[in-house]
């Protein structure tokens, strides 16, 4: 088991190891195959470590494995360890599960792309640095995860280097996780002071024992907060995910909707004793959730490119997210990220299908009709939209609505919460629907009409909508994107709340009762409905207009102001003081100072040299004048 | 200060000291002041033999007589040869109002002298008035010899290289010029 | 036998000495014309000769008469060498002047 978990962690790492050594000795698509075949293989082997944790009991299942100490500082020390226990099995199957369709289906995506094999070696490296996360047996470990997540995030937004656009969205993003980098440190140096370690079971057994002071229980607690607020991109931290959209689709679907974003939530339940030492700071993070998700919600609504708006509803449901973990219901939010790593991978790998056909065009404006023309990424569209949007029996029905039944418990915050949730619902059914009506439904646009590619393959058995690896992958997402969420229906049926039971259990005011569960169901079905309904009535039929409130319809499609307010009060005055400092301190101090000083030198040496006048009479005259002044000298010493 | 001892000796021994001591003085004015540079040689010719003559009185009959063979009959001819030679080009040393080399020239020179009074007047003062006793053979060249020889054998060695090294640079100079390249005329 | 000194004692021959120091000081200071400022220096040197040679007689010692004919020698050797380059210098047809003598300019 603990060979399998070595072996699904160090397998994407050798390909991309392979990929970069053998630069172009392997073909394009042999890159791409290999690094397909080497996530795979990471999968059977998370599959095969599951399984053997399985067939453990349930309260041993929690085995380390340390390869190597890197540090050794007296009392602390760190190492390259594992982890395998239910929490980090999960996540291994999700991450190189859905990583595995991904990268296969970026084979086709990607086909033609002069820098294929960067791409392939760039994903390899992004699936080994995510599994390293949810492997590492030490805080230490899962910082070094963290940053070369955000690092390949950086690379792999930028990828298409030429555009200006994307080496920006890159740069921003790289920029705001640092900042989360920067408060998950500062987490760990307080851990470090007062535990004295950061391996998992230490820090945690040491924990209680701070819990009396309030400063730094709560500081620890904000500073991991901070960490899984940038990288999961809610409020405040959230403006980068959407321009990370200038990435290559598989990249959005990977990292900016199953994976990366979802670290987040994976180090809040995996920390969640330091969190519950800080229930002030546990609520915040469900707060946070909830405003990101209506904020993310109504945003959604005024976005006209394709990837947005489905990257603005994953920013809404990581919120959903963050609400569980924040209430306590941590293997509930960990269900919703299964489910919601299968719909929305699947949203966005068909998404890049349209894009594909459409070659290159996102703009919903210029879509329409295309359920005739692309009819099974139409099914598989529709399939992913209602797993969003929760309804049964796809998957997103049974994992969002056990997060809104555990805010019910919480008073009256949690009831704020309870709304705010069945808002998103609604929002939710909203703004998918209105992209599936406006993209598919309709007769097709003059677009369209022009620039549709259809090509007519022999043999091919999909109508041409993409080739094998890109049409496959998709189906199986589909299919999981059905079934995924029949793994648990609260409070019937809790295979997968007992799973994580032994890492990360429910607390007890986050459990619900079963008319609880009845009743946030039925309303978040109810209102999921009302979405779909009120999107059809809208966009589909146009019986009813797009309501004209133009103050809320700027303030939307500026995303709130958002951007605009962190460039006045972080970008400007970096760039003034960047700029004060490159003129004065650079330019005048610095380099002045050294000019200044070749300068200085070279006209003292020009005045020396006046002396120098190559005339006879003068020397003469300085000869006897410096007699005379020496005479003088002897003879008053002596 | 100085004690005049009148005798009848005496009295001629000063007036032919205050003869060549003007004759020195005034010769070494005349040096600097003539324009013609032919005029400067002789007034050092004659400088040189008012000094010999104040040599004498000191008793260095020697060196009066290398001063005259040496200095006058050999440097001075050589002088008179070059200036000969190049025709006597002058110039006129108060030309033009005084610069600042001039005003500081003079101020050196007289500063020299006054702190050359000082200095010998401050440091040997009152020794200078009492003078040594000397054998008749003190400045003889048989006195001269036996002290090149002995005490100051270096000084004479050396000496001899020094002239040595003189006529090879002389030879030198003298060669034919070779024309270099690029040769500007001031 | 010892003989006294007759005439002036030697700080008279000193003074004189002085005189004819500062006035080829002057000279080379002064004159503009290289073979003005040989004899100029040549005077300096027959200056300080004469104080040698009085104090010579002061002392009852004879180094410094043996200095004096070591300077005479030392002052013929530099005449010949400063004549050699004045000849140098007008055969290239430069002008005989000190002050546009000057390439050596720093």
């Amino acid at each position: 088991m603990i060979v399998a978990a070595w072996i699904c962690l160090s397998s994407p790492l050798a390909a991309a190891l392979a990929i970069a050594l053998a630069g172009s000795r392997i073909s394009r698509r042999g890159a791409g195959y290999l690094a397909t075949a080497s996530v795979f293989a990471s999968f059977v082997a998370a599959c095969v470590a599951f399984f053997a944790l399985w067939g453990d009991a349930p309260h041993d299942r929690s085995h380390y494995s340390t390869v190597w100490t890197w540090l050794e500082l007296g009392s602390f020390s760190a190492g390259l360890r594992i982890l395998v226990d239910p929490l980090s099995t999960m996540m291994m199957l999700i991450v190189s599960g859905v990583g595995a369709l991904i990268v296969g289906y970026s084979v086709g995506y990607m086909d033609g792309d002069d820098e294929e094999r960067r791409y392939f070696a760039y994903m390899a490296i992004f699936v080994f640095s995510m599994l390293l996360l949810v492997q590492s047996g030490n805080l230490l470990l899962l910082l070094a995860g963290w940053g070369l997540v955000g690092l390949s995030s950086y690379l792999l937004i930028g990828f298409w280097q030429e555009r200006p656009s994307a080496i920006a969205a890159a740069k921003k993003a790289f920029v705001m996780n640092a900042f989360g980098d920067a408060t998950f440190a500062l987490a760990l140096f307080l851990l470090i002071q007062h535990t004295r370690s950061l391996d998992f079971d230490t820090v945690f057994a040491r924990a209680p024992g701070l819990s009396s002071n309030h400063w730094l229980v709560n500081l620890v607690a904000l500073g991991l907060l901070g960490g899984a607020v940038a990288k999961s991109a809610q409020l405040p931290l959230q403006t980068w995910l959407p321009d990370a959209m200038e990435g290559p689709t598989p990249v959005s679907a990977l990292i900016h909707a199953a994976t990366m974003v979802t670290a987040g939530v994976y180090l809040i339940v995996r920390t969640h004793p330091l969190f519950e030492l800080a229930p002030k700071v546990e609520d915040l993070a469900a707060g946070l959730g909830a405003a990101t998700l209506l904020l993310a919600g109504l945003i959604a609504l005024v976005q006209t490119d394709i990837k947005r708006v489905i990257a603005y509803s994953t920013m809404s449901q990581i919120g959903y997210m963050f609400l569980g973990a924040g209430l306590g219901a941590y293997a509930n939010g960990m269900f919703h990220l299964m489910t919601h790593a299968f719909f929305k991978a699947l949203l966005f790998m068909a998404a890049g299908l349209v894009i594909h056909a459409l070659a290159g065009e996102q703009d919903i404006r210029k879509m329409g009709g295309l359920r005739g023309l692309l009819p099974r990424t139409y099914w598989a569209f529709l399939v992913g939209a209602l797993a969003l949007v929760g309804l049964p029996p796809f998957a997103g029905f049974f994992s969002k609505d056990s997060i809104l039944a555990a805010a019910m418990h919480d008073g009256w915050y949690g009831y704020l919460l309870w709304v705010g949730g069945l808002a998103g619902t609604f929002l939710t059914g909203l703004y998918t629907f209105r992209m599936l009506f406006v993209v598919f439904g309709g007769e097709p646009s003059p677009f369209v009409r022009e620039h549709l590619i259809r090509p007519r393959r022999r043999g091919e058995a999909h109508h041409g909508e993409g080739p094998f690896s890109m049409t496959s992958t998709v189906a199986i997402l589909a299919v999981l994107s059905l079934i995924g969420g029949w793994i648990q229906f609260a409070p019937l049926w809790i295979p997968v709340t007992h799973w994580l039971d032994v890492v990360a259990p429910t607390l007890p005011h986050a459990e619900a009762t079963s008319w609880q569960e009845g009743i946030s169901s039925a309303l978040a079905v109810g209102l999921g409905l009302a979405g779909l309904v009120a999107a059809w009535l809208v966009y589909s039929r146009r019986r009813v207009a797009v309501p004209r409130l133009p103050f809320a319809q700027r303030a939307l499609e500026h995303k709130f102001y958002f951007d605009e307010a962190y460039d006045l009060v972080f970008y400007r005055p970096g760039v003034a003081t960047a700029r004060l400092f490159g003129r004065i301190v650079e330019g005048l101090v610095v380099g002045g100072s050294i000019v200044g000083l070749g300068r200085g030198v070279g006209d003292a040496a020009r005045g020396v040299a006046r002396a120098q006048t190559g005339l006879l009479r003068t020397y003469a005259l300085a000869i006897a004048g410096s007699l005379a002044v020496l005479v003088v000298v002897f003879i008053s010493v002596r | 200060m100085a004690v005049l001892a009148f005798s009848a000796g005496n009295v001629l021994v000063w007036i032919v000291w205050l003869a060549a001591a003007f004759a020195c003085l005034g010769s070494g004015v005349a040096v600097i002041s003539f324009t013609n540079p032919f005029f400067s040689a002789l007034a050092l010719i004659g400088n040189l033999g008012a000094l010999a003559v104040l040599y004498l009185l000191l008793s260095a009959e020697f060196v009066a007589a290398a001063q005259v063979l040496v200095y006058a009959g050999a440097v001075m001819v050589m002088f008179l040869f070059v200036i000969a030679y190049l025709g006597g080009r002058a110039d006129a040393p108060w030309a033009g109002g005084p610069s600042w080399q001039q005003i500081g020239a003079v101020g050196a020179a007289g500063t020299l002298l006054v702190e050359i009074v000082v200095a010998v007047g401050l440091k040997a003062g009152g020794r200078l008035s009492h003078e040594q006793d000397i054998h008749r053979s003190f400045g003889s060249p048989r006195a001269i010899g036996r002290l090149f020889l002995t005490d100051h054998l270096l000084a004479f060695e050396i000496t001899s290289i020094v002239l040595l090294v003189a006529a090879i640079g002389g030879v030198i100079l003298g060669a034919h010029t070779r024309k270099l390249a690029g040769e500007k005329t001031q | 036998m010892t003989l006294g000194i007759l005439g002036p004692e030697v700080s008279w021959y000193l003074a004189v000495a002085a005189f004819l120091f500062a006035t080829g000081a002057l000279g080379v200071l002064l004159r503009r014309s290289p073979l003005i400022v040989l004899l100029s220096l040549e005077i300096m040197l027959n200056g300080a000769n004469l104080a040698l040679i009085a104090f010579a007689r002061h002392n009852g010692s004879g180094a410094g008469q043996i200095f004096a004919l070591a300077v005479m020698a030392v002052a013929a050797s530099e005449v010949v060498v400063g004549l050699g380059l004045i000849v140098a210098i007008s055969r290239r047809h430069l002008d005989l002047d000190v002050d546009k003598l000057r390439t050596l300019r720093g």
